[in-house]
């Protein structure tokens, strides 16, 4: 009876309640996937209404009910699944579920830790990462549906619920549920930091860190310093919703009459947003960089190139993202004095990208490329990394901007360079490392097969968005059809749809070769890739403390692969050299020879 | 019914999947070999198909080109949008063949360096002189396109001053509609406000104010002198709207409680524009785009472009405010 | 070969003391944003003009002499138990818990005087900067209630004479955080002082 018992209780604090780092990524990776699914389907769902407009589906009705009378889409219900897609796949997938999993996997395991700076904030991290999405979900379900500002959630729209139904109860859950959010990701970027500053294992110097630390360190150091400032958003945004206060909201007639507001200013909470807002660009981004740099340091079987460039560069972007959030605001009646500091600014990035993108080229460049699936996707990222990256130097210039602010053609470019790169750094991160989160491998035909559909239909998807936005297509239109001048752009718009219906389904040979390996894929063994860092010296098995016996003591950077003497043999015998194998007489540290 | 086929054919699907899988695993194993390594064949069929993809992509770039590229807004009919459309030109000239050079890069080395059992990476992990090269280079370029950016950008936005000869406009946004509002004989507009929105006077202007009387409402349809200067002043009376003008290459946000501006020259009359886009039912547009409620997608009002006589013809018809 | 987990290592101690101080600091960080959003927006509002004062009452002048004494009342509680005088110690943590309620007390005392001057936090009657007085104030308690419920703690095991001139990383870390909030009042009232009142 008590031996019962107890299992009960050790099944709930293994699985439920874990203090263990590894266990807390795989419940962000499972919640992650989950909610971006979800996020998945809305956005095929509003396709289905821009490639057909007005046609009636009626087997979407039985998901929609209400949503879709007659198979239709409300325009307003159209404007909520947008809004909930993309708060759904920035802030919960690719925010949570990207640095979740990777954060918590990784810093523990690759700096010689035996578990976060403290598990049970990381625990409460996740539980209310769980909370949040859960009310996030829940929104879709009150009156008046959920929110439909758009994911920026700018007042007064957000703030009256005459202005749209989703500004009710919906928009309430939506800062509820954010609210939740911002305090789980708080939690978790300050154990990330700290774990990373104080915790690294002996000869575990700064400069060798693998740069997905040096990635996970600089994201939750913007999140630490960005994620509070959209929480005063919200709080004043709340205050004004409910208390009748006027920090955003002056002047307004809506609905017959003047409401009392006055004074405030809807700018203000731009500002705040998008202080956030950008940043936010660069915690999703960031950790696909740091990932896909390792992936294809390994898979190269090469050195990184510029391991210390990659780490100043990360700087850059990082601290230039704090000083960029007036591009977003452009048009909104600024000073153009400080629009023209925000070009100058913003126009600077493309510097440090460049500088990274030049450098993985190399890094590819008499490589000895192993293609498993977690490469391509990290090919795939950089392809995609360039692809929406130059169309920046089209938004990013003031007086360009004007012209294609707000149109598809903004859609078409984050969605590549921040969409698309951050969830090919994921799925890379989780074909890379899924032998040390379930033990097994994943099939490599199937994650082939996927990377194949999903890298062309993505860019199915999102490459046509350009010309509609040369044609002057607004984003968040319900139909273009109330405009004569849009006429032709259905082509396109059918392109598109049927691109994102394939891509929706590529996704789902993922998602079976995720739940078939994690139960029944070929056991793995303790280094399946050959790696250097300090993950694949740990035990395949899991248990809280990562390593039997001592801690594994380093001497060495992570990138020394192909390192060869004086007669061009390599070093060991091996083209790959542990950060735990002793640097030899001659050798030098850091990728000197 | 439907469903149910539907979902035994997704669980049929499911069962049968696993099953090959582990069959796959097996027959490897029988062979002495690991489902999960990477054999050199493989590796050396991924790199083909990296470099197929490089020519289908381009391929793609060009067959969407070849029959979308002729669908963008015709030329500009304002005159600072043809400076902003030659830099934009410009730009593109700059960030296509990156575009393409880089793209092609990364799925070439992809397919030269794909896996080899014979031959060893290079171990190459720094070099100061590349990477300088790759900072400097794209700020030379980036620099230039910066500093004429701004040109244009702080041209444009440089209100029309006062006593210069101008058309004063205000635009006012609310859901879902437009109301422009033309200063009249004495080219100034009276003062507005939310509370004093009234029946016909739907946008709130003050009758007391003596610049106001002669102020004329217009909605439906809008009319602009060709060659005259422009001068824009933007409301909003509930949400954030967005008047954005393509054809002029302008756009600025109606923002509650604040007024914004903008200016242009319009160049072309409706007349000309229907003959070069060869489209007899043409029309300028003004449209909302900032996500504004449910009809945002259909928030428009007119624009036509005429020319002195007829526009001071037309504006003669519209009654004054206070008529 | 034994298996070394988390339960039977002394790590998690060690990791405790290596850590907490930091794990404050950044949280600090991130509560100093929170904060700096706030009053940059309260900046940013008074671009639009028609800004009106606020007498800013007395009572919030005596909450910052108070709050100041309570911290270097805390400051001696630590000085006395590196120095081993634990007595002094409990006297010294005693007195900054009544300094620290007696600062709840003067912060609703001010905000009684605004009430009654026709100042107020929400409804048609309030402006911008009056809500923004309020809220930032309120915000200011809600994170002293944490360093209250801290300095309980601190309290109780100063009494146990838990803290040692070894090992006194829980005070410290309570202390530090109780020299932020008062570092933080001092400059929510100069920046309320000179921006609305």
């Amino acid at each position: 009876m008590s031996t019962h018992h107890h299992h009960a209780k050790d099944f709930l604090f293994t699985y439920i309640f874990s203090t263990d780092h590894k266990m807390i990524s795989k419940q962000f990776l499972v919640t992650g996937f989950l909610m971006g699914f979800i996020g998945l389907i809305m956005s095929t769902l509003f396709r289905l209404q821009l490639g057909w407009p007005g046609e009636s589906f009626e087997m979407i009705e039985l998901l929609m009910g209400s949503w879709q009378e007659d198979g239709v889409m409300a325009p307003d219900k159209y404007l909520s699944l947008v809004t909930m897609h993309g708060t759904i796949m920035v802030f919960f997938l690719l925010t949570a579920g990207l640095s979740g999993t990777f954060s918590n996997l990784l810093i523990p395991l690759q700096i010689g830790a035996r578990d976060m700076a403290s598990g049970f904030l990381n625990m409460l991290s996740y539980w209310f990462f769980f909370i949040s999405s859960v009310v996030m979900l829940c929104s879709l379900f009150v009156e008046g549906g959920a929110a439909s500002a758009g994911w920026t959630i700018y007042p007064p729209l957000s703030a009256l619920p005459q202005a749209i139904p989703g500004s009710g109860a919906g928009m309430t859950l939506w800062l509820v549920s954010m609210s939740i959010f911002i305090v789980s990701s708080l939690l978790g970027s300050l154990n990330y930091i700290v774990t990373i500053l104080n915790m690294r294992t002996k000869g575990m110097s700064m400069t060798r860190l693998p740069l997905t630390i040096w990635a996970f360190l600089l994201t939750a150091i913007l999140g630490v310093l960005s994620f509070p400032v959209l929480l005063s958003a919200a709080l004043l945004l709340v205050f004004d919703r409910s208390f009748g206060t006027s920090f955003y909201l002056s002047d307004i007639y809506i609905g017959g009459q003047v409401l009392e507001h006055s004074g405030g200013s809807p700018i203000l909470f731009e500002h705040l947003f998008w202080f956030l807002g950008h940043p936010e660009v660069y915690i999703v981004l960031l950790p696909a960089l740091g990932i896909t740099s390792e992936i294809i340091s390994t898979m190269t079987r090469k050195p990184i190139f510029g391991y210390r460039a990659m780490i100043g560069s990360m700087m850059a972007i990082g601290f230039l993202s704090f000083i960029v959030w007036g591009h977003h605001m452009f048009l909104t009646g600024m000073n153009p004095f400080l629009g023209s500091v925000f070009t100058f600014t913003t126009l600077l990035i493309a510097i440090p990208s460049a500088v990274k993108v030049f450098n993985y080229l190399t890094t590819l460049w008499k490589g000895n490329i192993v293609f498993t699936p977690a490469t391509m996707f990290s090919v795939g990222l950089v392809s995609t990394f360039i692809s929406g990256g130059v169309t920046g130097l089209i938004l990013g210039n003031s007086a360009l901007d004007i012209n294609v602010h707000d149109t598809y053609f903004v859609v078409g470019h984050f969605h590549i360079v921040m969409g698309l790169s951050a969830i090919f750094g994921m799925f890379a991160g989780v074909y890379h490392w899924f032998p040390k989160l379930f033990g097994r491998m994943m099939n490599n035909k199937l994650g082939n097969i996927h990377f194949w559909i999903t890298i062309c239909c993505a860019y199915g998807v999102f490459f046509p968005m350009h010309f509609l936005g040369f044609a002057g297509v607004p984003r968040r239109y319900y139909t273009n059809s109330e405009f004569p001048m849009f006429d032709n752009m259905i082509d396109i718009n059918v392109f598109i749809s049927v691109c994102a219906i394939l891509a929706m389904i590529g996704q789902l040979v993922f998602f079976f070769n995720f739940v078939y390996s994690a139960f029944r894929g070929p056991k793995a063994p303790m280094n399946p890739w050959k790696g250097n860092t300090l993950e694949w010296t740990s035990p395949v098995e899991h248990f809280h403390g990562n390593w039997y016996g001592e801690i594994p003591a380093v001497y060495r950077w992570p990138y020394d692969y192909s390192k060869v003497n004086a007669n061009g043999e390599y070093v060991y015998g091996e083209d790959f050299i542990p950060q735990t194998t002793p640097l030899g007489d001659d050798e030098k540290d850091g990728g000197e020879h | 019914m439907m469903t149910i086929i539907v979902v035994v054919a997704v669980i049929l699907v499911v069962i049968a999947g696993s099953q090959l899988l582990k069959i796959a695993e097996l027959r490897a194993l029988s062979k002495g070999e690991l489902i999960y390594e990477v054999s050199e064949k493989e590796g050396k069929q991924s790199g083909l198909l990296m470099l197929g993809f490089f020519a289908a992509f381009m391929a793609f770039f060009a067959w969407q080109m070849w029959s979308w590229y002729g669908l963008k807004l015709p030329v500009s009919a304002s005159a600072h949008g043809v400076d902003t459309d030659w830099l934009t030109g410009a730009t593109y000239a700059v960030i296509t063949p990156v575009f393409i050079l880089t793209n092609g890069l990364l799925f070439f080395f992809c397919f030269k360096y794909s896996y080899s059992s014979t031959r060893k990476a290079t171990f190459f992990s720094h070099s100061n002189k590349l990477e300088m090269i790759w900072t400097i280079a794209p700020s030379l370029v980036l620099t230039v396109l910066i500093l004429m950016g701004l040109s244009n950008w702080n041209k444009i936005m440089t209100p029309i001053a006062d006593e210069d000869d101008r058309v004063l406009i205000e635009l006012t946004g609310q859901q879902f509609t437009w109301t422009a509002r033309y200063a009249g004989a004495d080219k100034k507009l009276g003062r507005s406000h939310v509370t004093l929105i009234e029946g016909v006077n739907a946008t709130g202007v003050d009758a007391t104010d003596d610049n106001a009387k002669d102020d004329k409402l217009v909605k439906g349809e809008f009319h602009l002198p060709v060659g005259m200067p422009v001068q824009f002043v933007f409301r909003s009376l509930d949400a954030i709207h967005s008047a954005y003008m393509p054809h002029f290459r302008s756009q600025m946000n109606c923002v509650p409680g604040i007024t914004t501006q903008f200016n242009f020259v319009p160049t072309k009359t409706t007349e000309e524009m229907r003959k070069i886009t060869n489209n007899d039912e043409f029309n300028y547009v003004l449209l909302c785009n900032k996500i504004c409620g449910a009809a945002h997608y259909n928030m428009q009002m007119d624009i036509v472009v005429e020319s002195q006589e007829d526009y001071d013809k037309w504006l003669a018809e519209q009654k004054t405010f206070v008529e | 070969m034994t298996t070394v987990t988390l339960e039977n290592t002394n790590y998690k101690d060690e990791i405790r003391r290596k850590t907490s101080k930091p794990l404050m600091w950044v949280g600090i960080m991130s509560i100093v944003m929170f904060f700096g959003g706030l009053t940059s927006a309260v900046v940013v509002s008074q671009g639009g003009g028609s800004f009106l004062t606020i007498a800013m009452p007395q009572a919030f002048v005596i909450s910052t002499f108070v709050i100041v004494l309570s911290s270097l009342a805390f400051h001696f509680g630590l000085i006395s138990v590196k120095k081993g005088n634990h007595t002094m110690a409990k006297l010294s943590v005693g007195i900054t818990l009544a300094l620290g309620l007696a600062f709840v007390a003067t912060q609703y005392m001010g905000w009684v005087t605004l009430h009654d001057n026709g100042v107020y936090a929400i409804g048609s009657e309030s402006t911008q900067q009056s809500s923004f007085l309020y809220l930032l104030t309120a915000l200011h308690i809600l994170h002293l209630i944490g360093g209250l419920v801290s300095l309980i703690v601190v309290l109780v095991k100063t009494m146990k004479e838990r803290y040692t001139s070894e090992d006194s990383v829980g005070m410290q870390v309570s202390l530090t955080y109780w020299h932020f909030l008062g570092g933080l009042w001092v400059y929510l009232f100069f920046f309320l002082r000179y921006s609305i009142a």
